[in-house]
């Protein structure tokens, strides 16, 4: 938007089938406690409509080729068998559509979605796409629904992955975080126990769009929990079995978690394992404080040992580092804050584009205090928790300060 | 009597968002019968390009000359609507939004029945509103493509950079002797401990030498009038009070130290060798010598959040970037004195950073810094020595620690005279004296005063890299705003009826946006149609109903209360 608002044409490359990334998937954010979906979307269609800005969702970068000032991309974009220039996402297609499939991605497992899907209600563009591996024409050749219902014949079966040619003067990587997969937590029960859910799990039950429309209703039995375990540092700063750096957003968003828990739920008990409460931020030592005095979360300074099932419950063993006890807590439900892992997709795409990244594979910014937007190859910039874990302001503060370099540089050629 | 009109009516079904709650069929057979209706049809999704065809073609078969969208909320599709209308030739300003998604279908869920009168009330209501809408043409305002950076360290420095470099003028403001702020103090940086000295050179070099920057030392902006992208500025120098027309400003005015004196508890000003962390960067510079004997410092206890996180006596917030500094300095120490002690009191460590995590453990690991949690209670000296007490939280037992000097990492507080320099730009500041950001998640570089933006710790506590970051993206935003040929300022702001008016001055004091003033010789208030936003405030203050709001006025408020009451 910083870009194209001062007059600049901008090609944007988004790997899923509509923009928005992560921050569509939140509640509310701290600490304001502001809906997240209220104050993106607007956003997201101020990219979708403006003239200057020109999306390839479903797509992805397939190699670039130039330099500084003329590079020429080329763009892989994914088959959606839906004809997007004559569907006029009116949505029929997803209400007819027979195959119900579990979104793994979107709602993290929790909810469902149809084999024709948008990822949102609101996405942008709103245009479906069709996952073959589910489509029962696809994997057995018969059903035809959404063809059959769909009023302006935008279906298309035989579509074919298509590449694309863009010719641009700067790049900017914004490619964003994964969670580490639940799996990798054997002490955690590796993703084998349905009430021990990850925190963007977590955030879908929040939701007031998402799969339970807002209701704290546990996997296993769909039951209203009333004891929650939040287990921070999962994954993170544990050099001997996994991460050894801080994901630098748990901690605010567990507070959140744990908040937004009793405000839902206010019978129920919160309680949060940490190892150091890092709340540096504008309004967050403030924001922890709160949940403390006046929503009654309960702070363990401890980490977690071994969860396990027991009698319908998730049973955590720690210990208390202030008192020294061990602590034994039968939990109804388990949120883990699981450590931020950079997408799988950025090591290809580094290599792709000429990039260096970290041994954790972060993309390597080319001065870590003085040159923190700059890749180190020219006229690529980079922006977001692609290089390292980064809450939304700090993120959207960087990604403005990307667009300004690269206004910078427009703007010396005229 | 009422104006007659012709407006067209369209009611979106959102997918199932509204039409799964309200029975859009009906309200649109209701609406039909309304007079001066000339239209009205229901859509799945009216944003799409067949919804808005569906308008545009309405507009020209059936000669509309107001339109209602019965959608979402407005910060949506108003303009996408407003955008459509237009190109089949009813101006912007005669389309309205009827919100029946989040003031209607959302809200009221279990309850289709009401659901769907209420919608058909709110369209009723929004079609009075229509009905007597001006027809308006945006205000477009010229700018000055020049900025007025405040601060010279190295948020201001990065922002003036940025903005040079794209071709535009600056001027750089900064109220000490030289360019480079705090940077210029510290000895060497996380992670990597490399001194600051050369980078920062090289940056003071570019904007000393840059043909656009015009650098103004020990200099203070005094005054500021204007509006964004016609600001004038007045700036006391060495060589007298200046003048600049600037269309943008950016106050990258930094931080400072909460004072020595005022940690009594830890025996603030009272003891020369208890020194702030600002001082040790000095030392770890010049030498490790004692303040009060010139002694080698042998041992060191630094006690973190002095007057952060402590709501009763001090900061209630975390003050973000001493953690690091001080595993930095602590490594720093032991790399300079091998043999000598390091203890650490800290409440939580917060390395929340890229290779923050890794850094602190190699302080604890290589450096053998003892680190100790727990806040400390008091500092003293007695016989020459430093004497630090407090809590091992982890074990429970207390702790005295004894040292040859102590180190406080002091909360980091607002600059001096931010508070001025605020109501100068008439920007505001949080709690603390630091600028307030427009947005805490979406706008963190714009302040809620068009054309003036936030660089840096001015904001909040910040380190290197961040603020970097930050100043980059606020020279963004003003290079956003220099890149328009004018600027487009909405119409509906507000306007006088002269002849109503009695020149009492009410709507002067209720403008927060300082828009309105009494005409010098004329008796009357008028408007700056550049500052104001279309707020009301002043609608609502006036008695004689002369100060008024375009496209929201008591005409049309009557008109629209009248419908619902009816």
């Amino acid at each position: 938007m910083d870009i194209a608002n001062a007059g600049y044409e901008v090609v944007v490359v988004e790997r899923l089938p509509s923009i928005g990334g992560h921050m569509l998937q939140l509640s509310e954010t701290f600490p304001t406690l502001d809906c997240s979906q209220c104050i993106l979307t607007p956003r997201t269609v101020e990219v979708g409509r403006h003239e200057k800005i020109k999306l390839y969702t479903y797509s992805e970068v397939e190699s670039l080729e130039g330099e500084v000032g003329n590079f020429r991309v080329r763009i892989r974009r994914y088959p959606s068998y839906v004809n997007w220039d004559i569907c006029t996402g009116c949505g029929v297609c997803q209400e007819k559509c027979p195959k119900r499939v579990i979104s793994t991605d979107f709602e993290r497992g929790i909810g469902k979605r149809k084999a024709i899907y948008t990822l949102s209600p609101q996405a942008v563009p709103n245009k479906p796409v069709i996952d073959p591996e589910n489509c029962l024409y696809f994997t057995q050749g018969k059903c035809r629904v959404c063809e059959r219902f769909c009023p302006v014949g935008a279906i298309d079966y035989n579509q074919k992955e298509r590449i694309f040619e863009e010719e641009v003067g700067a790049v900017i990587v914004a490619t964003g975080y994964e969670l580490l997969p639940l799996t990798e937590l054997g002490e955690y029960g590796a993703g084998t126990i349905p009430d021990v859910i990850d925190s963007l799990a977590f955030e879908r039950l929040l939701s007031a769009s998402g799969p339970t429309a807002g209701k704290i209703l546990r996997p296993s039995d769909g039951k209203e929990p009333k004891v929650v375990v939040f287990v921070q540092c999962a994954g993170s700063r544990d050099p001997e079995r996994h991460m050894p750096y801080c994901s630098k957003i748990c901690c605010m968003y567990t507070a959140k978690h744990a908040m937004l828990y009793k405000h839902r739920v206010h019978d129920g008990q919160a309680i949060i394992f940490y190892i150091d409460i890092r709340s540096a931020g504008k309004g967050y030592e403030e924001f922890i404080h709160r949940a403390v005095t006046e929503d009654r979360v309960l702070y363990i300074r401890g980490k977690v040992a071994r969860l396990y099932q027991e009698d319908g419950k998730v049973v955590v063993r720690g210990v208390d580092t202030l008192s020294g006890r061990q602590v034994e807590i039968a939990a109804d439900l388990v949120v883990l804050a699981v450590a931020m892992v950079p997408r799988p997709e950025t090591r290809a795409l580094a290599e792709k584009l000429g990039l260096r990244l970290d041994e954790h594979g972060f993309l390597e910014e080319e001065d870590r205090n003085f040159a923190p937007l700059e890749s180190g190859r020219p006229g690529i910039f980079l922006a977001g928790a692609g290089t390292g874990p980064k809450d939304i302001p700090e993120t959207v503060s960087q990604a403005s300060g990307a667009a300004g370099k690269v206004l910078s540089l427009f703007s010396q050629w005229g | 009597m009422k104006k007659m009109a012709r407006i067209g009516v369209f009611v979106c079904h959102c997918g199932f968002n509204i039409a799964g709650v309200v029975d859009v069929k009906r309200v649109v057979e209701e609406i039909k019968k309304l007079p001066d209706v000339a239209f009205a049809a229901d859509y799945k999704y009216m944003c799409s390009e067949p919804g808005q065809n569906l308008i545009r073609q309405a507009i020209k078969e059936h000669k509309l000359d107001g339109v209602v969208v019965a959608a979402c909320s407005p910060s949506m599709h108003e303009v996408t609507f407003r955008k459509a209308a237009a190109s089949a030739g009813v101006n912007p300003y005669r389309t309205e939004i009827a919100n029946i998604r989040e003031q209607v279908s959302w809200p009221h869920q279990n309850y289709p029945e009401e659901a769907t009168l209420k919608a058909i009330e709110v369209i009723r209501t929004i079609i009075e509103k229509v009905r007597y809408d001006e027809s308006l043409i945006p205000l477009g305002i010229p700018v000055i493509k020049k900025a007025l950076v405040i601060g010279g360290g190295i948020a201001g420095l990065t922002v003036a950079l940025d903005i040079a470099n794209a071709g535009y003028p600056v001027i750089l403001v900064e109220k000490g002797e030289e360019l480079g702020g705090k940077v210029r103090r510290l000895s060497g940086l996380y992670i990597n401990f490399n001194a600051p000295d050369g980078f920062l050179e090289e940056k003071i070099k570019a904007v000393m030498e840059h043909p656009n920057v015009t650098v103004l030392t020990r200099s203070e902006v005094k005054e500021v009038g204007g509006y964004v992208g016609n600001f004038i500025v007045k700036v006391e120098t060495p060589s007298g009070e200046k003048a600049f027309d600037v269309g943008a400003i950016v106050v990258a005015t930094g931080f400072d130290l909460y004072p020595l004196q005022a940690l009594g508890e830890y025996g603030g000003g009272r003891y020369p060798d208890v020194i702030t962390a600002l001082e040790f960067e000095r030392m770890l510079r010049d030498g490790l010598k004692r303040p009060s004997d010139g002694k080698e410092v042998k041992s060191v206890a630094f006690v973190q959040c002095a007057g952060s996180r402590d709501p009763q006596r001090h900061r209630p917030y975390c003050s973000k970037i001493c953690c690091m500094y001080i595993a930095k300095q602590a490594s720093l120490f032991k790399q300079k004195v091998p043999d000598g002690q390091a203890l650490v009191f800290y409440i939580d460590i917060r390395s929340q950073g890229k290779k923050y995590e890794e850094f602190v453990q190699r302080a604890i690991v290589d450096y053998g810094v003892l680190y100790i949690r727990g806040k400390v209670a008091r500092v003293y000296e007695e016989g020459g020595r430093v004497f630090v007490r407090g809590v091992d939280t982890l074990s429970g037992r207390p702790v005295e620690a004894e040292v040859d000097l102590a180190v406080l990492a002091n909360a980091v507080v607002a600059s001096p005279g931010t508070e001025e320099l605020a109501k100068r730009l008439r920007v505001a500041t949080d709690a603390f004296g630091f600028f307030q950001e427009a947005h805490p998640k979406l706008r963190p570089v714009e302040s809620l005063t068009a054309g003036v933006f936030i660089a840096g710790a001015a904001q909040f506590p910040k380190d290197i890299p961040e603020t970097i970051a930050q100043a980059s993206g606020a020279a963004a935003k003003v290079l956003g705003l220099f890149a328009q040929r004018e600027l487009i300022q909405e119409p509906t702001v507000a306007y006088v009826v002269e002849e109503l008016c009695s020149g009492c001055g009410l709507c002067i004091e209720a403008c927060p946006y300082e828009a309105r003033a009494l005409h010098p010789w004329k008796g009357i208030a008028t408007v700056n149609v550049a500052l104001c936003q279309g707020c009301g405030a002043c609608a609502v203050v006036c008695p004689n109903k002369a100060s008024r709001v375009r496209n929201f006025t008591p005409l049309q408020y009557l008109a629209m209360v009248e419908e619902i009451a009816r």
